[in-house]
């Protein structure tokens, strides 16, 4: 294989020595620096809201087809569809202060806002983004609120005195609500407290979520 | 954001401020609000009044009586709609793959091609023998220009994300990206836990 000669500055050093082997071998620090800032808090991506495009799509893509195909019928000769003529119908005797049509405006309102909020929010939020691991820039990463939950509640169980806990993770907060077995609950909490914390630090969230627990003595 | 998330968005909010706009309009002059707040609609707007009706006579009548274009203009507006919201449905639908990756650094050796499904096999293999993760799997998308690694991790209750991620990113990402001279991967990560009942074990 012979090196093609590129234009010069487009072609690198890194061209000729990449190797097609997967031993590890000396980290390769082909970043550029702009972007290697590692422990950037990283930001919750940004869905691409396809469900909601595809539902909105299809609702237009049936009321324009079924449009199209009752239009060209009539010009075709044949008599209008019975939707379309009690729809024109209802549209034309029914004032606007009609029940109907006011019920109407306030579902299409309702709809019109919600498009709105869905267009403009983040969403996602079932997932709880991730710091970046320092050598991996162009890495994002997020976790399950669920599987959160499920690691925290694990971490709080391992506490000496805990019965039985019960976490709910929701986007800045966590919270615990446990059962003191034995030992002194004022002591299981602060235990729990920090525990809570080192595991919330073992999840590597990117934000650190804040903790609360209450604690019940368990009576059998 | 990505250009279809753009696009979906943008979309969206445009739909959303159609229905809103056409039900406050309804809303407004079929509560009397213009009347009640001492508003003046300015003229020629289309609802006033709580005794109005959407589909007026007089509207009908303007309509029908337009000359011999009106109904083919009708038809292909429709068409074209119905079109256009085809094909947003379709982008939705639809997911790119590179097919081939070009490998080599830049520029890329000539005649060397690896698939896409390769290298994810590859990072999937790996990804899945880490320490703490039950199950990967690894999809690569977008255009072979600006490709995009989607990694599903779901972990076992032992696990330690944090950990996790730093030895993915150590691991079959450091190699993916040796192996094949790419730059960059952009990669988005999603992890999950497995179902379990609360356990004590350390």
């Amino acid at each position: 294989m012979t090196p093609d000669p590129g234009p010069p500055g487009r072609g690198s050093a890194r061209r000729a020595t990449v190797p097609l082997t997967k031993e590890p071998g000396p980290p390769e620090r082909d970043v550029p620096a702009g972007e290697r800032d590692s422990g950037h808090r990283t930001r919750r991506p940004w869905s691409a809201r396809r469900v909601p495009a595809a539902l909105v799509a299809a609702v237009i893509l049936v009321a324009a087809v079924a449009a199209l195909a009752d239009v060209i019928a009539v010009r075709a000769g044949r008599p209008a569809a019975e939707w379309r003529r009690r729809l024109t119908d209802a549209l034309a005797t029914r004032s606007v202060d009609d029940v109907w049509m006011l019920t109407g405006a306030a579902v299409a309102a309702a709809v019109g806002v919600w498009l709105i909020i869905l267009a403009l929010t983040p969403g996602l939020r079932r997932w709880l983004p991730l710091r970046r691991p320092a050598d991996c820039p162009r890495l994002r990463a997020s976790l399950d609120r669920d599987g959160a939950a499920a690691l925290l509640r694990d971490a709080a169980t391992r506490v000496p005195g805990v019965g039985a806990a019960h976490v709910r993770v929701r986007r800045h907060r966590v919270k615990a609500r446990v059962h003191v077995r034995f030992r002194d609950p004022r002591q299981v909490k602060e235990d729990l407290v920090a525990a809570l914390d080192e595991e919330c630090d073992r999840l590597a969230l990117a934000r650190h979520p804040r903790v609360a627990v209450r604690t019940r003595r368990h009576t059998d | 954001m990505t250009p279809r998330s753009t696009l979906n968005r943008s979309l969206l909010g445009l739909a959303g401020l159609v229905l809103l706009g056409g039900g406050l309009l309804i809303l407004f002059a079929g509560l009397d609000l213009y009347r009640r707040r001492e508003l003046v609609p300015p003229d020629g707007w289309p609802l006033t009044a709580p005794a109005d009706v959407l589909l007026g006579s007089a509207d009908r009548t303007r309509w029908s009586g337009q000359g011999w274009w009106w109904w083919p203009a009708v038809i292909a507006a429709l068409a074209l709609v119905a079109l256009l919201a085809l094909w947003w449905l379709l982008a939705q639908l639809r997911r790119h793959h590179p097919g081939s990756l070009p490998v080599g650094g830049t520029p890329p050796q000539e005649g060397v091609e690896l698939r896409d499904r390769a290298l994810s096999d590859a990072i999937e293999t790996e990804a899945g023998a880490l320490p703490g993760v039950d199950h990967a799997t690894v999809r690569i998308t977008g255009r072979p220009t600006r490709h995009h690694t989607r990694v599903g991790l779901t972990l076992t209750p032992e696990a330690a994300p944090g950990a996790t991620l730093g030895a993915l990113c150590e691991g079959p990402l450091r190699t993916a990206r040796r192996s094949t001279g790419l730059p960059d991967l952009p990669t988005e990560v999603r992890l999950h836990v497995t179902r379990h009942k609360p356990h004590r074990a350390e």
